[in-house]
């Protein structure tokens, strides 16, 4: 892990970060070379560093609701949907179906969101700057979508305990089917563009293996997982919400390659549009929230874990409950943190631009690593 | 910990006096002073802004959607984004300053050529937005309390259209002159 | 299946305590309270059975602060969740890293935020907070730090209370959402 710095050695290291175009934020990296191969990384971390966890001990759990907008600003719903998920099962606050709908149409668009920003970004790190253009004119789109019924563009504040705060609208609805099929319509135009492109295909392909076995010692979730042949998604193994009555399924790569997760986060966003789809189609009539939930809520003593997938993997937060308007406790597993845990054992032995390619690959948002 | 020493001890290891902190960005008086040539430049440097490709935090993505094709900065003349400060005369603190961080920020600043101004966008970088808390130990209150500010974006985050606008102020700022007329409100022109 | 397999392989370590916990409700399905000395053959025993590791975390509590360690399995739905006592004055527990590389992170920040010092740990350096931190944000002031009691679930209560409204809550509500989950 650490680093010996040895000053009679012929190594040279190189400082990446901590404001560096590719890092994606404020993630530092002390590479030690020789040559150009990296002889050992090691990341390091807590420039944004927000004392999230400090904050669950001194707010109200209603008051900790705007912050998990901010852990992982690209699939803030996600956030949400774990965090009110946890209070209710700690409370017992039960949402109606068409709140628990809502919730799954809107974190799926959000996770759409997110991978194509991830998308446009990673080929940007490559060298490519026009995927980045369309992409983001793509995410606009949902944005735009997503701003009509939560009222923000990218940190959004939109469950509450027992629903949701606003019910969407019909426009909503139709915006969102537009939305898909134009969707579709690019991302075989992505693929020409980018997937088969041989640059990228170099850059990426047989860059940054992640083992199965070193996976699970490492704690990687998420596309990075899944691009190591494990078939693993919490959606899945742990249902919550309404994804065991929609129909999707988890594409698995395994050349444990960087290549592999891009191929996997490119088909995961077809299976986001499926649920969008179904769950419209499906969508209840009823309220959006649960009748008589208190304004302060106060969870009896306990505590309780809730895990749900978010773009980057499993998130999951460990509530201890003293009975108070205020958790006693509220941990945080994020997945980036796992996952970028791992980079200093895979990226030894490569090439420095490989090291670009490897971490681009794991979807890093810092915030949410540092917490 | 009172603002004061916060800035002193955050400030690189020479420095040691509030004199000597409140001295850091600023630039010296040029030698000769041409009243219209200084007015041709500002024009030019308003119109040429080089913004340091700096994200933070949230408020970052939200400088790249500005970036991006739907706002595209470059209409307004700042689009060439530099990921090195020594290119950059424009710094757009995007989102949470760490203590941590805020030596880094300082270097950053340091390391751009004059003439060069800030922007503080979103909350965090204004005041420390939704993480100021009584018994908050991680975060800088503010870029202020670093760097000298020319202008504020309020927002958490805000909307490029709000990053748009600080641009345009920065604009007002350089040259004394607004170059793009006010958006007007629709309820006020149907007034 | 997976459950019984793996209660029977956290026994052959002799927790000091194994019990099967009401998912609906907590969200993990095996709560297993171990001695401090324990929690690597936990470790052990979990790497075998195929689970990884989620995170590693601690609560300060007086006059023990505890050390979870949550555990899942990538093949099927299947949540341990380990717990150590170590006292607060002088908090120890020794390191998984060996077992669980990313298990260095997770102990590293853990050091960070509660000061729990993890025996042989390769590199226990501050990882969130700035180099030179001498504080521990999480450790909670003299007068806020509850006991154990203080935030554990009331079992007579909730044995009392399940098949009515319990607490003033609806019970019922939290059975609905376990038959969805
Ligand atoms: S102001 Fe809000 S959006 Fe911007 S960095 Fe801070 S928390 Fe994030």
């Amino acid at each position: 892990m650490k680093i010996e710095r040895n000053l009679e050695e012929h190594s040279l290291y190189l400082n990446m970060g901590p404001q560096h175009p590719s890092t994606h934020g404020v993630l530092r990296v002390i590479l030690k070379l020789d040559g150009e191969y990296i002889e050992e990384a090691e990341p390091v971390l807590g420039y944004i560093h927000r004392m999230h966890e400090k904050m669950g001990e001194n707010r109200t759990y209603a008051q900790y609701l705007p912050n998990m907008g901010r852990v992982d600003y690209l699939s803030a719903l996600s956030y949400n949907q774990c965090y009110v998920g946890a209070v209710e099962r700690l409370t017992g606050i039960a949402p109606p179906p068409r709140a628990e709908y809502i919730r799954v149409i809107t974190t799926e668009l959000n996770r759409l969101s997110s991978h194509l920003l991830w998308f446009g970004a990673y080929v940007l790190d490559l060298g490519g700057f026009t995927p980045f253009l369309y992409s983001f004119d793509d995410r606009e789109h949902i944005l735009d979508l997503l701003e009509s019924i939560t009222g923000s563009r990218l940190t959004y504040c939109y469950f509450r305990f027992g629903g949701v705060s606003k019910d969407i609208t019909d426009d909503f609805i139709t915006g969102t089917r537009a939305f898909i099929k134009r969707l579709r319509m690019h991302l075989p135009m992505y693929e020409t563009l980018v997937t088969k492109n041989v640059i990228f295909i170099n850059r990426v392909k047989e860059v940054g293996i992640i083992t199965p076995e070193a996976a699970r010692r490492y704690g990687v979730t998420g596309p990075a997982l899944r691009g190591s042949g494990i078939k693993y998604d919490v959606r899945k193994n742990e249902p919550y919400s309404i994804y065991p009555e929609v129909d999707f399924d988890i594409p698995v790569q395994d050349g444990c390659d960087a290549l592999s997760r891009y191929i996997v986060r490119m088909l995961e966003m077809e299976q986001s549009m499926r649920i969008i789809e179904q769950a419209l189609d499906k969508l209840p009539e009823g309220p959006v929230m649960a009748p008589k939930v208190p304004k302060k809520v106060k969870p009896p003593k306990g505590d309780c874990y809730f895990a749900v997938e978010t773009a980057r993997g499993d998130f999951g937060i460990y509530i201890v409950s003293d009975g108070t308007e205020t958790a006693y406790r509220i941990k945080l597993r994020t997945p980036g943190f796992s996952n970028l845990s791992i980079f200093a054992e895979i990226s030894r032995g490569t090439l420095l631009q490989d090291a670009i390619s490897t971490m681009g690959s794991l979807d890093l948002v810092i915030p949410e690593i540092d917490r | 910990m009172g603002t004061e020493d916060t800035k002193i001890k955050l400030i690189k290891p020479g420095v040691t006096s509030p004199e000597a902190a409140a001295k850091i960005g600023e630039v010296e008086p040029p030698l000769v002073r041409l009243a219209v040539v200084e007015e041709i430049l500002n024009l030019c440097r308003a119109n040429s802004l080089w913004p340091m490709t700096f994200g933070l935090a949230c408020c970052a993505i939200e400088m790249m959607a500005t970036g991006m094709a739907r706002f595209d900065m470059s209409r307004f003349g700042a689009e060439v984004f530099r990921p090195s400060p020594r290119q950059a005369d424009l710094m757009i603190v995007a989102g949470t300053i760490s203590k941590k961080m805020a030596p880094a920020v300082v270097t950053l600043y340091d390391q751009m050529p004059a003439p060069k101004w800030v922007i503080a966008m979103g909350n965090c970088a204004i005041s420390g937005g939704p993480f100021l808390f009584k018994g908050q130990y991680g975060i800088i209150e503010g870029a202020v309390k670093l760097i000298p500010v020319d202008v504020y974006v309020p927002g958490c985050p805000p909307r490029p259209e709000g990053l748009l606008e600080g641009i345009f102020k920065l604009q007002e700022k350089i040259t004394g002159k607004r170059f793009w007329p006010v958006a007007q409100r629709k309820s006020h022109v149907a007034k | 299946m997976l459950l019984s397999k793996t209660k029977t392989a956290i026994e052959s370590i002799f927790p000091l305590e194994i019990k099967e916990a009401d998912y609906a409700r907590v969200g993990y399905h095996l709560e297993v309270i171990l001695d401090a000395e324990k929690v690597v053959s936990l470790a052990k025993v979990m790497m075998a059975q195929g689970f990884y590791l989620e995170d590693v975390t601690a609560i300060d509590l007086n006059p023990d602060m505890e050390v979870i360690y949550h555990y899942a399995h990538t093949e099927g739905c299947c949540r341990v969740t380990g717990r150590a006592y170590t006292p607060r004055h002088a908090p120890e527990v020794p390191t998984i890293a060996g077992i669980y590389s990313g298990a260095n992170w997770h102990e590293r920040e853990t050091h960070d935020f509660f000061g729990i010092t993890f025996k042989d740990h390769p590199y226990l350096v501050p990882l969130l907070l700035p180099e030179d931190a001498d504080f521990h944000p999480l450790v909670k002031e003299d007068g806020k730090v509850k006991q154990l009691k203080d935030i554990k679930r009331a079992e007579v209560k909730e044995q009392a209370g399940a098949p009515a409204a319990g607490e003033g809550k609806p019970a019922p509500a939290g059975g609905e959402k376990g038959e969805k989950a």
